[in-house]
């Protein structure tokens, strides 16, 4: 043992090195392979969850009744619509995408939109006509405390109201940069935050999550402004409720 | 007693963040509320119990001259399991709470710093505890660190506020000057009571010997040093 602990010969350390990294190789992707059924299912779940808090009041399974665009932009990502239908009538459509300038990569998005193409607003903030927009973020990395505060909807609480259950604990909680997207329809202008030249809000600390925010709304409202005849025909109940990729 | 004293001493006496100042930039970064310390700190004790196990473990069939490889090749895989895991099988609210503090660990120089000066001399249960203490005294001093300017700034704690009439944000507190600020008087609070009580016993208080560098020593990385 002790002579394995001093060794120097080249060799020997390249061979160590190479059978330790196997081995954690070996072990992460047995982890990776288990994990990766349960996973998927959770993220599943996670976006059904969304789905309901961005859609009006439906009675079909909009996890299932969607279709897949390809963005209008120059990036040309991948963005899922939703559609929620009540007695056969679509009532609403929720938009999926990805902005990859978060500060730590990824950031999904679901958002709810009418079908003539704006954003919906979900409710409004108590005792006030605030707002409350049906955009969620899905997914994130942002900085716990920095990126993540304008990504993430938090209830606030006080110590007096604690232990009682909200008046609008069905509403998703509010967050000002999320809603300031209310009743926003797209334009030919990308919508940005005062900060690279546009007129949205940001947080201090929180630039470049707040841009990419605004990035990915605006790619989901453009996306099904431009593909919206294609889109709705694609999500309505004679389609057959099956997944078809619709080409620009 | 030596087991007792290789658990206490991360909670006061060797404080990753009070005293060795360890893990500076997940410490400020994340502290803006109790909650976010809170959630760092026990991410940080599962993988630094882990990661110190382990590595005590392997620590006699480890050639000194690539130790350092090694280490981080363990650490990092167990950060990635143990992600891995949370997201399957993590009750969703937790790995919302939690997760995304998971990948920010492997930035933490405590893990490696306890790897290198602690775990690869000692054996596996006196490295556990030593784990299980640093990483207790880590996720106090982040949760205490962040109740205070969550409390400076908005005037609540784990997020329910406690003055209700505090409506306005206070920048400063929250914001990473104010992270140096509050952990500058923390560490002078820290020397005021440790130097009290010295004097209560009739001494002069000398901080503890060796407190230089011998509990990182990640300056000493490509060196073979002689006392190991």
């Amino acid at each position: 043992m002790n002579k394995l602990k001093n060794t120097e010969n080249i060799l020997i350390l390249g061979l160590f090195l190479g059978v330790i990294g196997s081995i954690a190789a070996l072990a992460l992707a047995y982890i990776a392979d288990l994990t990766k059924q349960p996973i998927t299912d959770m993220k599943t779940q996670a976006v059904n969850s969304a789905l309901r808090q961005v859609l009006p009041e439906f009675d079909n399974d909009p996890g299932q009744n969607r279709v897949v665009v390809k963005s209008a932009d120059k990036q040309g990502y991948d963005v899922i619509f939703y559609g929620a239908l009540r007695n056969k009538q679509l009532v609403g459509i929720a938009g999926q995408s990805v902005s990859l300038k978060g500060y730590s990569g990824k950031i999904q998005a679901i958002v709810g939109l009418k079908p003539d193409g704006t954003i919906r607003t979900v409710g409004t903030i108590n005792n006030t006509n605030k707002p409350i927009s049906a955009v969620l973020i899905t997914e994130h990395k942002e900085t716990p405390g920095l990126g993540a505060v304008v990504c993430d909807r938090v209830r606030k609480k006080t110590i007096f109201n604690m232990f009682k259950t909200a008046d609008d604990a069905n509403l998703p909680p509010p967050n000002p940069i999320l809603d300031q997207f209310a009743d926003l329809k797209p334009g030919k202008i990308p919508w940005k935050t005062v900060k690279e030249g546009g007129t949205l809000k940001y947080v201090t600390g929180a630039t470049i999550s707040s841009n990419a925010i605004a990035e990915v709304t605006y790619r989901i409202a453009n996306t099904f402004a431009s593909e919206r005849s294609k889109i709705i025909a694609a999500l309505t109940p004679a389609a057959n409720n099956v997944i078809k990729e619709v080409k620009p | 007693m030596n087991l007792l004293q290789d658990f206490t001493r991360g909670l006061w006496k060797e404080n990753p963040i009070l005293v060795l100042l360890l893990g500076m930039c997940p410490t400020l970064a994340v502290t803006t509320n109790a909650t976010n310390g809170l959630g760092m700190g026990v991410a940080t004790v599962g993988v630094l119990v882990g990661s110190n196990l382990v590595i005590s473990l392997i620590r006699n069939i480890v050639p000194k001259k690539i130790r350092i490889p090694v280490y981080i090749v363990v650490i990092a895989s167990f950060v990635t399991a143990v992600d891995l895991l949370m997201k399957a099988y993590a009750p969703p609210a937790l790995n919302d709470a939690l997760g995304i503090f998971i990948p920010l660990i492997v930035v933490n120089c405590i893990v490696l710093g306890r790897a290198e000066a602690f775990a690869s001399k000692h054996n596996p249960l006196r490295s556990l505890l030593d784990g299980l203490g640093m990483g207790l005294g880590f996720t106090l001093s982040l949760t205490v660190l962040g109740g205070v300017r969550e409390f400076l700034g908005s005037g609540s704690l784990f997020q329910i506020k406690v003055i209700t009439a505090w409506t306005e944000e206070c920048m400063l507190p929250v914001s990473a000057p104010g992270a140096f600020i509050i952990l500058g008087c923390f560490l002078a609070g820290m020397n005021y009571l440790n130097i009290r009580r010295a004097v209560k016993r009739g001494e002069v208080y000398i901080p503890p010997q060796g407190l230089g560098c011998h509990h990182c020593r990640l300056c000493d990385i490509g060196k073979i040093t002689e006392d190991s």
